[in-house]
């Protein structure tokens, strides 16, 4: 009886599967899914903001439709939250990221063109090296006090010239070894002077400026001290802000949450202040698949997408409260590098053996990997084609982008052709072998746990591969990683990104100028003062460093262009791809005006959340 | 007395175990090729007279047994020091701490409180359909990869809008009522601790199956059952008493383990526990927070074994405090 | 002994299935080079995270014919954002058996080119679908099961010989030889292994084949794994010593050691058989954790640990599930050995049978 049993059930097992594995072969007529807003809708910019008195105090009109008071704006960060709400102590994007929330700098950057427009200061007018900046009048910080020409000489004098906190605007002012001038001129006005014309030095003025009655007490009492004051774990009542928002609460590896500041400088066109929301919150998330589900689940108002979660999100945009926005490409970049040392280490062993030096400092050997890599199938496997592939050292949205410099396919001919130049040949089994009969064998090096750069790691060991070179592709540890590329320098070949700025190239002159912290492809120790640059490295210092000197924006960039076309031809980097940027933020929220080198919510003043759900819209 | 004197020579010994974990420790951490300084190295913006300030600051320039020696002195005085950014570690601590320890006692009390009668209940009715069941169960439990459970559960609590997504509290959860609060919590918390308790749970409950069967079996078990005692004499005052010895070593550990942790599922559900403060600051090399976690852990786990020691001796008649 | 305990298994419906399951799963992974449709670096740049292949058996006139598959091609749709993926429905490819296909050499040694399945040269028979790469997810997962199925063990052959031993000696001398022992296992628990690890990352030779590497990080993590195991044993030791046939042994004049391995050593065998079976997934799961330091079984080469760290994105999870098929093997295979776990304890109990 219980055998009987059995039989059946494996029949009813086996009809099963059969009739799984019988697929009819019925084609379906591919119809063409079209969607109702074919049409992208064009964004329509409001017009620029513009300063207003109203009873002696001059405020910052926006020109945006007028909105509704209430409600708030949950956004995320990843990682594990700020290190600290002292914007002169940050050193990692999420602090830096609160600070600007926080605190107002006397400019920012228009979001469409890209050019410095005021913001705490009322105007700014600009003669060769000469800052004239004028304040607005009457004007508060959150406390109450007036916000003078008092704190930012203090801001400028005392916190930043002085050596504060994180001194990297500071160092990257300092030209021949001198350090730019403030001057109070009266209460509402200041000058700066910086020893030579230096361009640069305009973004330098979107530095935040700080209360000088809070932050006094803290410089008097040193370095040391400093660099513990306004630490997470304070008080939210002791930060005094100037920007839109102050902190409310800051809950460890929670949130961030801000309240509105009602001091704050910017009405709207019925003189009302702003901003509209209430509260802005910043979750705190540990990794994207935690952000993407938060967001989902409607837990977040507004997530930046990439990948597989864009076609997600772009499907359930349809019948959701939410939109997507590509914004074009980021400013983040992938790359291959070669290791150029070609120095001795303490124990006068080269870093590079000498065989490999000779292959990576062989300008055709170089070209032949940047035609061997298949960029277009890396877009479209890796990035799941949300990603534009890249040829250029300046990033595909940065004003200075050398438009000449064109992009090419893969071409394993003119690769094979550019190493026979150099003397390359090819045995019987197809290996590839330099002059001197060395089998061309290297390690490939990236950051291991990161799935997108082991996948194109894979692919480009199969890329040079087709060449013929044997490739020992090696993931290690990031931290490891890092100290290989600019301590011990050895490694031969790595996949890394960066993040450049799309305004300011001379914020890559740590990579690009030879005696730079990140100039990883031929590092030198800090303080090397020997002079063995290679002759394109000789340049590009020279480029670099008439670019920051040079004051008209088609004078650097003739510059700029130069410096862009020697890498796009040296290829100490062999660039890959920069992904691009898509965001996602509710419907309801209005005033929203994404722009590539703003985002989203840069406005944040100007959103407002509409009161009635706007469904199907 | 006898028990007090062994308890404080156990202490007395702690101490040469301790600075030798601490030594070993700090020269690990110190000679591993993690750069502490990697994240602003890899900044374009970040210049090379920062990078040096930096180093000077975090003391990185100066030989690692100088490094030590100024850890040492000063955790002697019961002074974590500070981290990399600049905070007091003992602060940064006394955040997590309470909501590690409220995850950690939740999961061990709850796997403890289910697990051994479960295992005691498979034990006693051995090869029946119930423990046959239960045993699968568990199996399925412990094989289960437990990140994917974890994500699939948040992916249930996305669709059904039953629980949060992570997290422990609401982002308005200062304007709520106590009560609120308490439920809001305890809503955050169901998801975690069902993770954690269902890969417990397993392991727990097969143990202790195993070691009462063996306990069933032995000679004693047989004398006291001839003995004519009543079955629940038998199986409650003799047979579980002894088959509860390793589970009290166990239970040292999971002690041990209060304060670790359980750093993927905290990073999974964004729980603000330790576990993720301590991951992070290894991956960074932040020496003063991995040394306060590391003899954090030392000292619970020294503590651990020492209650379990003394429970052993406690518990099992036949264990002999040796002078 | 042994067949005894394999009569035992047989008896039990749960081990005996478990026992096939797992039969079935070393006979694949063993014969992998010529059950895989494709070798395990294979790949077709042009066909990333194509879903499985699907294979027809009735034609589009609704007519039985052999089976056949379609290849599919992608392409970008700049509206939605996404890839799409379509049957090319120009070209039917049929499925063959024992037909020629990508050469490879049988366990390393004999050359073929003989496949189970396969189909002809420009079409693709993805069973499982591909990863990233555009590799066969199922030619991937036998190959990478080879690794994932042995490794496990390895820890454990290292580790409990040990961690007996340790317990056994220390829970039997008692005094100040437990003391200094137990101190000592303190010790080696309290130990950072994450910088231990990263350490070894950086030391070790940067020839060797990540295959060699994970194999001596294995090893190592078992000879700082045991300190735990060794305590509970101890622990159990300490009761056991004191029992009347221990005594008994001592009385003939037996060695302390052979005291210890013969006699209480036994005793603690369901403890030991159990925490063996809880270990086993552990350290198949543990592999993808190390490659996070550099130390697991890297990119190219395959196993389950690291096929499965690719399927870990949420919209993977929803939209490619065939990336989860490793995840499910170690859960079969996993819960096999536990079932078989539980059933040996039963069978080794000397004393179960008396009941």
């Amino acid at each position: 009886m219980k055998k009987a049993g059995y039989v059946i059930l494996v029949l009813i097992f086996i009809a099963i599967l059969a009739k799984a594995c019988i697929i009819a072969d019925t084609p379906t007529p591919i119809t063409q899914e079209k969607s109702q807003n074919t049409a992208t809708e064009q964004i329509i910019y409001p017009q620029n903001q513009k300063n207003i008195t109203i009873a002696d105090v001059d405020y910052l009109q926006s020109q945006a439709e007028i909105g509704i008071y209430g409600g708030s704006l949950v956004a995320s960060t990843i990682g594990e939250g700020p290190k600290t709400f002292n914007p002169f102590n940050t050193k990692d994007n999420i602090s830096a990221m609160m600070s600007e929330v926080m605190y107002d700098g006397l400019l920012t950057t228009h979001p469409v063109t890209g050019q410095p427009i005021p913001k705490l200061a009322k105007s700014f007018s600009v003669n060769g090296n000469d800052y004239i900046i004028h304040l607005r009048h009457g004007i508060k910080w959150s406390d109450g006090k007036p916000i003078t020409a008092d704190d930012v000489v203090f801001t400028w004098q005392n916190i930043i010239f002085d050596g504060f906190g994180n001194t990297s605007t500071r160092d990257s002012i300092i030209i021949d070894g001198k350090l730019p001038t403030v001057k109070k001129i009266d209460d509402y006005t200041v000058e700066f002077k910086t020893p030579q014309p230096f361009a640069p030095f305009i973004r330098m003025l979107s530095t935040s400026i700080a209360p000088k009655h809070i932050f006094e007490p803290a410089v008097k009492k040193g370095k040391e001290y400093f660099e513990t004051f306004l630490s997470t774990n304070i008080d939210p009542k002791i930060l005094v802000t100037s920007g839109a928002f102050k902190l409310k609460e800051y809950v460890p590896a929670q949130r961030v949450v801000f309240e509105r500041n009602p001091n704050y400088y910017m009405i709207n066109k019925n003189n009302q202040k702003l901003p509209y929301l209430d509260k802005l919150v910043y979750l705190i998330v540990g990794d994207i698949n935690n952000e993407v589900l938060k967001f989902e689940g409607g837990e977040l108002d507004t997530i930046g997408l990439q990948g597989a979660n864009v076609a997600r999100f772009k499907e359930l945009e349809k019948h959701s409260n939410f939109k997507v926005y590509n914004l074009g490409p980021d400013t983040g970049t992938m790359f291959v590098s070669f290791n150029l040392n070609n120095r001795k280490d303490k124990n006068g062993k080269y870093y590079v053996d000498l065989k490999k030096q000779r292959w990576f400092q062989d300008k055709n050997f170089r070209q032949a990997v940047d035609y061997a890599i298949d960029r277009k199938n890396m877009v479209l496997n890796i990035a799941n084609g949300l990603a534009a592939p890249l040829y250029t050292a300046e990033s595909l949205n940065s004003i200075y982008l050398n438009k000449n410099l064109k992009p090419y396919d893969r071409n394993i001919e003119k690769s094979k052709d550019l190493l026979k130049k150099s003397g390359y040949w090819w045995d019987k089994k197809g290996h590839l072998m330099d002059k001197f009969g060395n089998h061309v064998e290297f390690n490939l090096f990236t950051n291991a746990g990161n799935t997108e750069r082991e996948a194109i790691g894979v692919m480009v060991k199969q890329d040079l591969e087709d060449l013929g070179m044997k490739i020992n592709f090696k993931p290690i540890e990031f931290n490891s990683l890092v100290n290989k590329l600019v301590n011990t320098s050895d490694w031969d070949i790595v996949i890394m990104g960066l993040t450049g700025s799309p305004l300011e190239p001379n914020g890559g002159k740590n990579v690009w100028m030879s005696n730079g912290t990140l100039h990883m492809f031929n590092q030198r120790p800090a303080g090397y003062t020997k002079d063995d640059r290679y002759p394109w490295e000789k340049e590009l210092d020279y480029l670099y460093t008439q670019g920051a000197l040079a004051t008209t924006f088609e004078a650097r960039k003739k510059f700029y262009d130069e410096y862009q076309k020697i890498v796009y031809e040296e290829k100490p980097f062999v660039y890959i791809y920069s992904p691009l940027r898509i965001t996602a933020i509710r419907t309801k929220f209005k005033n929203v005006f994404p722009t590539s080198l703003g985002g989203v919510t840069y406005n944040i003043e100007e959103i407002y959340e509409a009161k009635e759900p706007s469904k199907g819209e | 007395m006898k028990i007090l004197t062994y308890i404080l020579k156990r202490i007395l010994q702690s101490i040469p175990l301790l600075i030798l974990v601490s030594i070993i420790s700090f020269f690990i951490i110190r000679l591993s090729p993690v750069d502490p300084l990697a994240e602003l190295r890899l900044n374009p913006s970040v210049s090379q007279e920062t990078l040096q300030k930096e180093t000077q600051r975090l003391g990185l320039d100066k030989p690692i047994i100088v490094q030590y020696g100024k850890w040492a002195k000063s955790f002697v005085k019961g002074d974590l020091g500070i981290t990399s950014n600049g905070e007091k570690v003992s602060d940064k601590l006394k955040e997590r701490i309470p909501n590690t320890l409220l995850l950690t006692t939740i999961v061990i009390a709850l796997t403890w409180i289910v697990g051994i009668p479960l295992g005691v209940a498979a034990a006693l009715k051995w090869k029946t359909p119930f423990d046959r069941i239960l045993t699968v169960l568990t199996s399925v439990g412990m094989a289960i990869p437990s990140f994917f459970f974890a994500v699939l559960l948040l992916i249930m609590a996305v669709k059904t809008g039953w629980f949060p997504i992570g997290g422990l509290t609401s982002s308005n959860f200062l304007e709520m009522s106590f009560g609120g609060q308490v439920w809001d919590i305890t809503h955050h918390l169901i998801l975690p601790v069902t993770v954690l308790f269902t890969i417990s749970l397993a392991g727990l409950q097969r143990q202790m199956r195993a070691n009462l069967l063996d306990v069933l079996d032995s000679d004693y078990v047989k004398f006291a059952r001839a003995k004519g005692l009543s079955e629940f004499d038998v199986i409650y005052k003799h047979a579980l008493r002894n088959a509860i010895n390793p589970m009290i070593t166990m239970l040292g550990f999971e002690f041990a383990g209060l304060l670790s942790g359980a750093a993927l599922t905290e990073y999974v559900f964004q729980y603000p526990g330790l576990g993720r403060l301590i991951l992070e600051a290894v991956m960074k090399s932040d020496i003063n927070l991995v040394m306060a976690s590391l003899m954090m852990g030392a000292i619970m786990l020294i503590l651990g074994n020492l209650i379990a020691d003394i429970l052993l001796i406690i518990t099992d008649p036949r264990i002999r405090v040796k002078a | 002994m042994i067949r005894e305990i394999f009569r035992q298994l047989m008896k039990d419906k749960f081990a005996k299935i478990a026992l096939i399951v797992l039969g079935i799963i070393y006979f694949a992974l063993f014969f992998a080079d010529f059950i895989a449709p494709y070798t395990k670096d294979f790949s077709d740049r042009t066909m990333a995270y194509v879903p499985p292949s699907k294979i027809f058996v009735i034609d589009e006139n609704g007519k039985f014919s052999k089976p056949y598959t379609y290849n599919y091609t992608r392409s970008f749709d700049n509206e939605n954002l996404r890839i799409v993926y379509n049957l090319d429905r120009s070209q039917k490819h049929y499925v063959k058996f024992f037909a020629k296909g990508q050469p490879y050499k049988f366990l390393g040694i004999i050359p073929a080119s003989r496949h189970l399945v396969t189909t002809d040269s420009d079409g693709r028979l993805f069973l499982l679908g591909t990863d990233i790469n555009g590799r066969d997810v199922f030619s991937r997962l036998l190959f990478g099961g080879r690794i994932s199925m042995t490794i496990g063990f390895l820890a454990l052959f290292v580790l409990f010989p040990i961690g007996l031993l340790y317990g056994g000696i220390a829970g039997y001398f008692g005094g100040i030889v437990d003391t200094l022992m137990m101190r000592f296992a303190e010790a080696i628990m309290s130990i950072p292994s994450f910088y231990l690890l990263i350490i070894l990352a950086s030391i070790l030779p940067a020839g060797m084949t990540s295959v060699q590497r994970f194999i001596l990080i294995v090893v190592i993590l078992a000879m700082i794994g045991w300190a735990g195991f060794a305590r509970v044993v101890r622990g159990m030791v300490l009761s056991i010593k004191n029992q009347e046939f221990v005594q008994a042994a001592k009385s003939i004049g037996a060695s302390r050691l052979r005291i210890i391995v013969k006699h209480i050593l036994p005793q603690t065998a369901s403890f030991v058989i159990v925490a063996m079976t809880l270990s086993v997934p552990s350290y198949i799961l543990s592999e993808s954790g190390l490659s996070f330091l550099g130390l697991g079984i890297q990119q190219p080469d395959a196993s389950w640990g690291n096929m499965l760290k690719e399927a870990q994105e949420y919209t993977n999870i929803i939209y490619r599930p065939w990336l989860l098929t490793p995840g499910f093997l170690i859960f079969i295979a996993v819960l096999a050995f536990n079932l078989i776990g539980d059933t040996i304890r039963d069978v080794l109990d000397p004393k179960s049978k008396v009941r």
